[in-house]
């Protein structure tokens, strides 16, 4: 039985070396499975060693036994109480309902862990081993079941509200935990009550817990901010710049009213930032929303486009094209006064790796890579995942772009430079071809045969 | 032709003010009679001007755009509809395509794209008048014998149009092909449609575009063939200026469900 408590404090030393060193913001929620975490801990420690002393009762001194016992037992109840405050957080921030039951489980916690400390300990002795009964095993299983109890109502209770996903993770650690006592109630000298204990706690951290899918969240948090800031209420924004559009028009300017069509259009078209993916011409109606205005305020700048139409409606990541030119313009295309070309061009193309893809050029007629630039920008653009996205310097929206591309479409595709013999730089865009968009593709290529 | 009589309806003045001003109503055939700025009032100058056009926008206070089309279309059926919408209301528009004759004009709104817009509903109207038109003869036991000749001759043109829509038709083809000259083929159109000539010629290969991309998966280069432009980057070009949105946009709104346009690959 020895071997199973070694494997559980295993498993569960595991998890906490991985908890611990994940960053995380300090919630309640948090907190509260991070002290689970360590009271399970010492619990699997003392549940190890009175598994051996309860079956070495004639060489283990007798009060060594009980304080071991006590610790023991009084850890146990320690975290099905954590477990039922973990519960009661997860549902009160989702339903925002506040918590019921906390004054009556802390009174319980505290009356059942005098009770575990001063009543009277009864080893039961039998030939498949040996194993406490008697008042205080009853007073820690009483309140076991109270806390499941809790903890059944309030998962009934904000059935409805509560997110699927939590809802799964809290009723499968309740169905486990529920059928380890029982067994354990049934059958004493099992000892599986830390099984329980280990199995609920890797329920919850698989699911709710894990670092790696809060790591994930929290980034697409920070991306959504960064949207946010530079967008203050764009509807407000391009309502009204409409309304002064026309007053522009009915005073007979029309260049007025034009430009600001123009920026009409680029602030509607950026307004769709709540999508992750959007078609490809959207992505260049914004674009050449953005360029007619660079081209007004630049006469000497143009921008051509050379896009297979078929491809039009294939999903890329929302707001790749715009950072890219925008980093054409302003570093290379701005070393020359803003006198040259911005060719973007759009078509289906082999590679190695992932077949049929999408690619998309943006390339430009501007200074190209300064000494050193070069090696830097593939560096960060190869090593996309290495840093955290700094908010300083230009290299913020390459990195974005590369890092959405590589989230969004998989690590087959991205983004990368190169130069071009005439001068200036080339941005090339690997994208994936949806399969539905894929199908009206291999109908046109038979269309082609007839032409 | 008699003049067209519109209703303007929406709820920002300066909005009201630029489609009165703005838009050169007398070229299109067509005089603004009234405003309103809630749907309440919609409603109430519907019933008192009964217009033969209605500019609607979808977001207005008390009552939406969408639902006073569905209360006075009851009443009035043979009133026409430009639905004006700003972006975000995109899948309101599919659903109010469905409608009869309904046109719709996405914010911020273009006036030359406009009168597209209204170039568009008289054809559609024209047209309805020609099916009206045959189904009367068609009841009345197939008399040839029909009130305007001239009737006759646009319907003939029309039609040999539409089945030639894909080769490089003009006014001297038709010429030729009727024995007629051509200042007064185009004198026809303005006159019995309300619009031009190549108005109507670019707006049957429009439709005949749309119908393609919705009914077949053929490719855009093809189907710019098919509705009789050889180069498809003039044909996306068009296709933009007339529907607001690009060919694949457009046909893709319509293969998706408006939901699921986020959905990742």
């Amino acid at each position: 039985m020895l071997r199973m408590e070694i494997a559980l404090f295993l498993v569960l030393a595991f998890i906490a070396v991985f908890y611990y060193s994940a960053g995380r913001r300090h919630t309640p929620l948090h907190r509260t499975f991070s002290q689970l975490l360590a009271v399970l801990l010492v619990h699997l420690v003392f549940d190890a060693a009175t598994v051996y002393t309860v079956n070495h009762l004639d060489t283990v001194p007798l009060l060594l036994n009980h304080i071991l016992h006590r610790i023991f037992i009084g850890t146990l109840v320690l975290a099905v109480f954590l477990f039922y405050q973990y519960i009661a957080i997860l549902v009160e921030e989702e339903t925002g309902r506040p918590r019921r039951f906390d004054m009556a489980a802390r009174i319980l916690l505290g009356v059942s862990e005098l009770g575990i400390m001063v009543l009277p300990i009864h080893f039961a002795i039998t030939e498949q081993g040996n194993y406490s009964d008697g008042i205080q095993v009853g007073v820690c299983y009483l309140s076991i079941a109270i806390y499941l109890v809790f903890c059944v109502i309030l998962l009934a209770g904000s059935w409805r509200v509560l997110d699927r996903k939590k809802k799964i993770a809290i009723s499968a650690a309740l169905a486990i935990h529920l059928s380890v006592s029982l067994l354990q109630a049934f059958h004493p000298t099992w000892l599986i009550s830390g099984m329980g204990l280990t199995l609920m706690t890797l329920a919850f951290y698989l699911t709710l817990e894990n670092p790696e899918i809060l790591r994930g969240e929290l980034v697409e948090q920070k991306m959504s901010m960064l949207y946010l800031k530079s967008q203050v209420n764009p509807h407000f924004l391009y309502n009204t710049l409409d309304t002064i559009r026309i007053q522009a028009q009915l005073n007979d300017d029309k260049p007025v009213a034009d430009l600001l069509m123009r920026l009409v259009d680029f602030f509607r078209l950026s307004v769709k930032v709540d999508r992750q993916m959007v078609a490809l011409d959207d992505e260049l109606e914004l674009l050449e929303a953005y360029m007619e205005l660079m081209c007004y305020r630049y006469p000497q700048l143009t921008c051509t486009y050379d896009i297979d139409p078929d491809l039009g409606g294939v999903l890329v990541p929302n707001f790749i094209l715009q950072p890219i030119v925008e980093n054409s313009l302003l570093h290379g295309l701005k070393n020359k006064g803003y006198r040259g070309e911005v060719r973007i061009s759009a078509f289906r193309t082999k590679s190695a790796a992932q077949g049929d893809c999408l690619e998309v050029r943006v390339m430009d007629t501007g200074s190209g890579f300064t000494e050193g630039k070069k090696e830097q920008v593939e560096e960060l653009l190869k090593h996309y995942d290495k840093k955290a996205p700094k908010l300083e310097g230009n290299s913020i929206g390459l990195l974005n772009v590369q890092k959405r591309i590589k989230l969004l479409c998989g690590r087959g595709y991205g983004l990368w430079y190169t130069e071009n013999p005439s001068g200036g730089l080339t941005a090339h865009m690997l994208l994936p071809i949806g399969e539905e968009n894929m199908a009206i593709g291999n109908r046109e290529n038979e269309g082609d045969d007839v032409r | 032709m008699k003049k067209l009589r519109v209703l303007l309806v929406d709820d920002e003045i300066m909005i009201r003010e630029g489609f009165k001003r703005l838009f050169d109503w007398e070229a299109h055939g067509c005089e603004v009679v009234g405003e309103a700025a809630d749907g309440m009032e919609a409603l109430a100058q519907i019933d008192a001007l009964k217009p033969d056009i209605v500019i609607m926008d979808i977001n207005i206070p008390i009552m939406n755009g969408l639902k006073v089309i569905q209360v006075s279309r009851m009443k009035h059926p043979q009133i026409a509809y430009v639905i004006v919408s700003g972006y975000d209301d995109f899948s309101y528009c599919q659903q109010a395509l469905r409608l009869q004759i309904t046109d719709y004009i996405l914010k911020p709104v273009d006036y030359e794209e406009f009168g597209i817009c209204i170039d568009h509903l008289k054809i559609a109207l024209y047209e309805q008048r020609v099916a009206a038109e045959e189904t009367v003869n068609a009841g009345s036991g197939r008399q040839e014998e029909n009130p305007a000749r001239e009737e006759r001759v646009i319907t003939a043109i029309t039609r040999y149009l539409q089945e030639h829509l894909a080769e490089d038709v003009s006014l001297s083809v038709l010429a030729e092909e009727f024995h007629l000259n051509p200042q007064y083929i185009s004198q026809l159109f303005k006159n019995e449609i309300g619009v031009g000539f190549l108005a109507y010629l670019t707006n049957i290969r429009m439709e005949k575009a749309k119908k393609l991309l919705l009914s077949t998966s053929i490719s855009i280069g093809e189907i710019s063939e098919q509705s009789g432009y050889g180069d498809y980057r003039v044909f996306t070009k068009v296709f933009k200026k007339s529907e607001g949105i690009t060919p694949s946009q457009f046909r893709r709104g319509f293969l998706e469900e408006p939901g699921t346009i986020e959905r990742k690959i």
